[in-house]
């Protein structure tokens, strides 16, 4: 059982290369990004006097935020990049293997489709984010080398400037954690695309988009609510998983306050809440339905 | 019991139409059946059926398992190649063994390498880097290295040239079949494989019109090839089917004794594809 999980687990990823190439893509821009940034603003001498988080004109307050800042916004474009791979991995997921026939050949093993089904689910939901988080944190490490050299070289002392200044592991951690919590925040949206996937005839993007926007569209005009909506968009975005408002991180007048409050990202994590959200569980219950229904898709329908 | 399939009035319909309807029959074990039919005769649905691919309602039993209800049980015992070409073309040789041998607890790495080594697949290669042929090679030679009770086979060849048709018929005989295992293959090109199976059956419309023994058929079935007056007398004895050829007549006798025939013309065997259009002729009318 664990083993052919294992097994149909590598085989996803041997499948979609895009699951490691994606993340090692983003790793090698930002890091040449960073290394260009750091000359670039290096040249500019007075404004920031050494490197970008490691400027020594800086207080110690401001470098802190503006370090977890710059961590944080690496992590975001990971992020974004991990959100697009798990959309079309887990809408191709269960399509492409009828398009070209060999859903006939992975059948003639003694292998169920609920394993099979469950596999991409686990690749979607666990894989994915796992494999996007190991390349935020050598990201990180190849933006804390490259600075830490350009420092040394301008006589400054990285110890203090950097590697001193701000708590990596906290944050590390901190991201571990939402990238195992948010893909199961997701989950109905991802079991949603897993049973368009098996059930869709033809172009999966559209046919797994098209009720999400046409839904709530008839909603708003026919009843006048907007719970579809809310549903599928606003709770997205906002995961129960903080202390705070992410959205006050956005906003000009508070974001640096709540920064400053929450260098601790771990402890501004609040897992508790988070778990005790039944939006979660709805959310969750609403995945294992639509992965039952693709399960139930690909075992009966007649493939000839 | 030595049945393998054991099929009891067994059907599949779609909406009105009657793919399979109402079949009984039995494969025993150590034999090759060809099933015969024509294109939307109901081969592939039937095929389906056994393998558990698709529900149907009747009595089935493969193994002494439901096919569809008891899927992965089967397949560790049943190996099939559909008639499409179907493996995955995205992965490579090494990488398809790498997953087979994990998830197969009949299948054997050191056999399916041997029996590669007598190909031209190349282990790094992936599989849409091979040709048509290759392919069928590469499938034929993973299917052989499972150690599988029952074979089944959906047009195998369809597609390929003469040679690779040959070759892959050869290996089958010789490589694979043992008298213990049991091989189900459907075809078109039934002259190709007449001569290596042991029982036939045909299907038209759903419908099974044949299930015989292939050394029961010469007892059966009679052709008489004649002309002028005997052709007159032969026509009298109730042909299932008469052909015209090279301004001879030819006539074939279900169930009718040689010994009635005698005199009246050249005497054969018929062959498996003349029995079949006799056949199918016949049903249609």
């Amino acid at each position: 059982m664990i083993r052919n999980q294992l097994a149909l687990i590598r085989r996803e990823v041997w499948e979609h290369r895009a699951i490691y190439v994606t993340p090692a893509a983003i790793a090698i821009i930002v890091s040449l990004l960073t290394l260009t940034g750091q000359v670039s603003v290096s040249a500019f001498g007075e404004a920031v006097d050494l490197a970008i988080v490691g400027a020594s004109n800086v207080d110690e307050d401001h470098r802190r935020v503006v370090m977890m800042a710059l961590f944080g916004v690496v992590t975001s474009i990971f992020s974004l990049g991990a959100w697009i791979v798990m959309v079309f991995y887990s809408l191709d997921a269960l399509y492409a293997e009828r398009k070209d026939k060999s859903i006939l050949f992975w059948r003639s093993l003694p292998i169920t489709d609920a394993e099979t089904v469950i596999s991409k689910l686990i690749t979607a939901l666990l894989v994915i984010p796992l494999v996007f988080l190991a390349a935020v944190v050598v990201t990180h490490l190849i933006i804390l080398i490259l600075t830490t050299i350009w420092i040394e070289i301008q006589g400054g002392d990285s110890g203090v400037l950097l590697w001193g200044s701000a708590p990596f592991f906290d944050a590390w951690a901190a991201f571990l954690i939402i990238a195992i919590a948010y893909p199961l925040w997701l989950a109905p949206l991802v079991g949603w695309f897993l049973f368009v996937s098996a059930y869709t005839k033809r172009s999966p993007l559209l046919m797994a988009s098209l009720p999400l926007l046409i839904v709530p569209m008839l909603e708003k005009m026919l009843i006048g609510t907007h719970l579809f909506w809310d549903a599928i968009f606003v709770r997205t975005f906002r995961p129960p998983l903080t202390r705070f408002d992410v959205s006050e991180l956005f906003d000009e007048d508070t974001a640096f306050e709540v920064a400053q409050q929450n260098v601790s990202l771990l402890a501004a994590i609040d897992i508790g809440r988070f778990l005790g959200s039944p939006s979660l569980w709805g959310g969750l219950v609403v995945c294992g339905l639509l992965t039952a229904a693709a399960v139930y898709v690909r075992r009966y329908r007649d493939e000839s | 019991m030595t049945s393998l399939v054991r099929a009891n009035g067994v059907s599949k319909h779609f909406g009105s139409v009657r793919a399979v309807d109402d079949v009984s029959f039995e494969i025993e074990k150590g034999k090759i059946m060809g099933l015969i039919g024509p294109n939307g005769a109901g081969k592939t649905t039937l095929l389906k059926a056994v393998l558990g691919l698709t529900d149907c309602r009747g009595d089935l039993s493969v193994l002494g398992l439901d096919p569809f209800r008891q899927r992965k049980q089967l397949m560790q015992n049943i190996s099939f190649i559909a008639d499409v070409a179907v493996l995955p073309r995205w992965i490579t040789v090494t990488r398809l063994i790498d997953f087979i041998e994990t998830t197969h607890p009949n299948f054997s790495r050191s056999r399916a390498e041997e029996l590669l080594r007598e190909t031209k697949v190349r282990k790094d290669a992936k599989v849409r880097e091979l040709s048509k042929g290759m392919i069928t090679q590469l499938h034929l030679s993973i299917i052989m290295a499972i150690d599988a009770k029952l074979l089944v086979l959906d047009e195998p060849t369809l597609g390929l040239d003469i040679i690779f048709r040959k070759e892959f018929y050869g290996n089958l005989v010789n490589d694979y079949f043992d008298g213990e295992r049991t091989i189900l293959i459907t075809t078109h090109q039934v002259e190709e494989i007449e001569n290596l199976l042991t029982d036939i059956m045909f299907i038209n419309e759903g419908k099974i019109l044949l299930d015989s023994p292939m050394d029961a058929l010469a007892d059966s079935y009679t052709e008489l090839m004649t002309s002028g007056e005997n052709a007159m007398k032969a026509r009298g004895l109730g042909p299932i089917a008469e052909n015209e050829m090279f301004g001879k007549s030819i006539f074939l006798y279900e169930g009718l004794s040689r010994e009635n025939l005698e005199g009246l013309g050249e005497l054969r065997t018929p062959s498996v594809a003349d029995l079949f259009v006799a056949k199918v002729k016949g049903a249609r009318q």
